[in-house]
């Protein structure tokens, strides 16, 4: 089967050198192995080892020395952390945990190491081909992107009156950057769309939409700059996102039609769901999430998942899930993949009305945004209706004969920017926060739709700004009083704490985090009348 | 089957509306017998006023009531002066605000004037009351009762008059789920 592609990574010191010794000897190295030397294991990243199979990998093997030789020390530990988690990640998204492996080898071992290879070859026959198949040509699914000159008029940029109120209001700007969308527009509009530097700017916009919030134009500065995003990646001038990359190789993986996630395998025994029920649970990364951050962040945000599906137990509600959920596809759409978007897009839609559902119920405010809203504005209506479990709960929860239990803390709030100001539902939080009975919420100064951004959007442009910002909120949350922060997307927890990692300043800024649905799921009970 | 239902309250609650709401609902739509008996004379006067509807399956003899198998209370004098005739095994129905019920008396609140008030209409405290006893008795149905809401309120208040019905139909369903719920022993989400 010549046709398998099994990528072997080589630390260049230890394995390497017995690879040679048997390429020296002539000795029988399968023809599927694509060897690639690097200078050290603990350097394949994540994104790297996901990479691979993205690029139409069937089988990975990284390589490395033996602990306690590695020439820089924590290689063979960083490798170990990284594949370990690769592993989780491709198990949970379906490809298969074996079809990625680590084995550490010194130079005097050559016939180990091609005894290993040839074990590895032959295991990957036997789990036959990678259910992710490289993409030959995409571009014919995509609607054609759009000139910057075209971009400009279709969200009227001309509308601009350089009043500046966008530049004043930007979370970028006011965490230091000189930074502003005005200037940016008018570059565009002026025909240089392709400096640079403006390309840079357009990737570093957070697209939290305060800009357009302030804008007395209505200028939609976060849709030009999706458009923009758009016609870069057309283009193949898009800038490296976060994580190198790790997140968006993820969901362009997810787009591979006979990918089977399993998506649902742990959930704790006690929560109920049914195949075939009219309401179908959505919900979003954050499993994926963390995989990805356990080691440093330890960030627990698919508790907000159990959460939401004991609340929906709660109220009696049985949902069903989709075993092969994928992503929703957010974070492609704003980094201006709108192809393979439209991919996952497409392929949710079916599953969705496979299941007969008639209400889908998501946790997460970038799912709802782009379930509810971006996939029929991009030609993909969903035959049910999208409901973000905020307002499940308000629904429920109005009927009264439930009460709260105090949290015990008192509480700030940061708000989600898809849901304060995309959806323009601010209220829908705070009316739970207001019906928690002894939970007592400090508002920090800028709140609801004119909330600061937790400091980064779709895994793209972090820079030292973006920890700037979230410095700043953390700050800002502090200065309340609170001792909670409570967030409603998982992303917000993730980059909130992410900063508060900051070994130089940690005593400054540790502020426990939670989630709303988590809050209210810990505290609301049946009152008896 | 024989439903014998007091409802009381003082002047100006809308007591007797819901009573012959009741009553309408069940004689009209669901094909039952109903009487009504009203009182606010001069005994009642700053006192309790009632209705008193008795629902049956077969002909009713008689309209006036000794001992209510259902009492609703939106007034502490409606309540003090019925308490003592509801039988035992009796549904008792209060308003949660307005009445205090003697303790271990059992039965079912809601705040129906406070819900009214949210709702911006003092005067739909009785309509929500309507609701909360529909859904906790089921002496009459849930369609009958909301198609006599609609056609025994004043004309052009029908949509808030229905909204108020849900409003204590829902929360007369939460109930019923909370005391099954606290009965099996599952109280919170993590439970
Ligand atoms: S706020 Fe609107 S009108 Fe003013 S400079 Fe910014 S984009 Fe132009
Ligand atoms: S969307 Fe946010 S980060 Fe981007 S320009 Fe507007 S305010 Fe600044
Ligand atoms: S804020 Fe933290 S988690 Fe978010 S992209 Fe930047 S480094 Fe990553």
């Amino acid at each position: 089967m010549p046709d398998y592609k099994i990528i072997v990574f080589l630390c260049n010191w230890g394995p390497h050198a017995a690879f040679q010794h048997l390429q020296d000897q002539g000795a029988d190295i399968p023809s599927e192995i694509k060897m690639i030397r690097i200078p050290c294991s603990g350097r394949i990243t994540k994104a790297l080892l996901l990479r691979s199979f993205e690029m139409g990998a069937d089988g990975v093997m990284l390589l490395g020395c033996q602990s306690g030789t590695c020439r820089y020390g924590s290689g063979t530990r960083s490798a170990h952390g990284n594949t370990s988690e690769t592993c989780r990640i491709l198990d949970l998204m379906g490809i298969g945990a074996d079809r990625l492996q680590l084995d550490n080898f010194l130079p005097d071992r050559p016939q180990v190491l091609l005894a290993r290879l040839q074990a590895f070859v032959r295991q990957i026959y036997e789990m036959g081909h990678s259910p992710i198949l490289p993409h030959a040509s995409v571009r014919g699914e995509a609607p054609a992107a759009l000139t910057p000159e075209a971009i400009v008029a279709a969200h009227d940029v001309f509308a601009c009156q350089d009043c500046g109120k966008c530049t004043s209001a930007c979370s970028l700007a006011l965490a230091g950057k000189p930074y502003s969308p005005r200037e940016i527009a008018n570059r565009i509009i002026a025909g240089r769309a392709d400096d640079p530097d403006v390309r840079q700017a357009v990737n570093a916009c957070l697209t939290c939409g305060l800009c357009y919030e302030r804008c007395p134009s209505a200028v939609n500065f976060p849709a030009f700059i999706r458009s923009m995003r758009a016609y870069y990646h057309h283009h193949r001038l898009v800038e490296a996102p976060t994580h190198g990359g790790f997140f968006q190789s993820m969901m362009r993986a997810m787009t591979a039609e006979n990918l089977l996630p399993r998506r649902w395998r742990d959930l704790p025994a006690e929560i109920r769901t049914r195949a075939g029920a009219p309401v179908l649970f959505f919900g979003g990364c954050a499993p994926y999430f963390d995989i990805f951050f356990n080691r440093f962040l330890g960030v627990q945000t698919a508790r907000i998942l159990e959460d939401s599906l004991r609340l929906l137990n709660f109220f009696d509600v049985e949902p069903a899930v989709l075993e092969n959920e994928t992503c929703c596809g957010h974070d492609l759409l704003w980094t201006g993949d709108r192809e393979n978007f439209l991919r996952l897009a497409r392929r949710n839609a079916r599953a969705f009305a496979d299941s007969g559902a008639g209400e889908l119920v998501t946790a997460c405010p970038e799912c709802y945004h782009t379930l509810a809203h971006d996939y029929p504005e991009n030609g993909v209506p969903l035959p049910l209706t999208v409901t973000h479990i905020h307002e499940f709960l308000e629904r429920e929860i109005d009927k009264g004969a439930v009460g709260f239990k105090p949290l015990g803390a008192t509480v700030t709030f940061q708000d989600a920017c898809r849901q304060s100001r995309f959806d323009g539902r601010s209220d829908l939080p705070r009316k739970l926060l207001a019906r928690m009975t002894g939970t007592e919420l400090l508002e920090m100064p800028e709140s609801g739709s004119g909330a600061v951004c937790c400091g980064n959007s779709a895994w793209t442009g972090c820079d030292a700004y973006s920890k700037s910002l979230q410095v700043k909120r953390i700050t800002s949350a502090r200065q309340t009083g609170s001792e909670v922060i409570l967030t409603a997307c998982p992303k917000c927890q993730i980059h909130l704490r992410c900063a508060m990692e900051d070994a130089m300043r940690a005593e400054d800024l540790q502020l426990e985090t939670m989630d709303l649905t988590s809050a209210i799921a810990r505290t609301i009970y049946w009152e008896g009348s | 089957m024989q439903k014998k239902i007091v409802i009381t309250g003082f002047g100006g609650q809308g007591v007797v509306l819901a009573g012959r709401i009741v009553g309408k609902a069940a004689a009209i739509r669901d094909g039952l017998e109903s009487t009504l008996v009203q009182s606010y004379g001069p005994e009642s006067r700053g006192g309790a006023c009632s209705a008193q509807v008795t629902i049956a399956d077969r002909q009713i003899n008689y309209p006036y009531i000794q001992h209510p198998d259902i009492l609703v209370a939106m007034s502490q004098a409606g309540y003090e002066k019925y308490k003592a005739l509801l039988i035992p095994e009796g549904i008792l129905i209060v308003d949660q605000d307005l009445v205090t019920p003697e303790a271990g008396a059992g039965g079912f609140s809601v705040p129906s004037t406070r819900f009214a008030e949210e709702m911006g209409l003092k005067m739909i405290a009785n309509i929500i009351m309507v609701g909360f006893f529909t859904a906790i008795t089921d002496a009459i149905t849930l369609e009958a009762a909301r198609q006599t809401v609609r056609e025994s309120v004043p004309k052009g208040t029908e949509e808030k008059n229905l909204k108020a019905f849900e409003k204590g139909w829902a929360y007369g369903r939460s109930s019923l789920k909370a005391r099954a719920k606290k009965a099996a022993g599952q109280i919170g989400a993590f439970a």
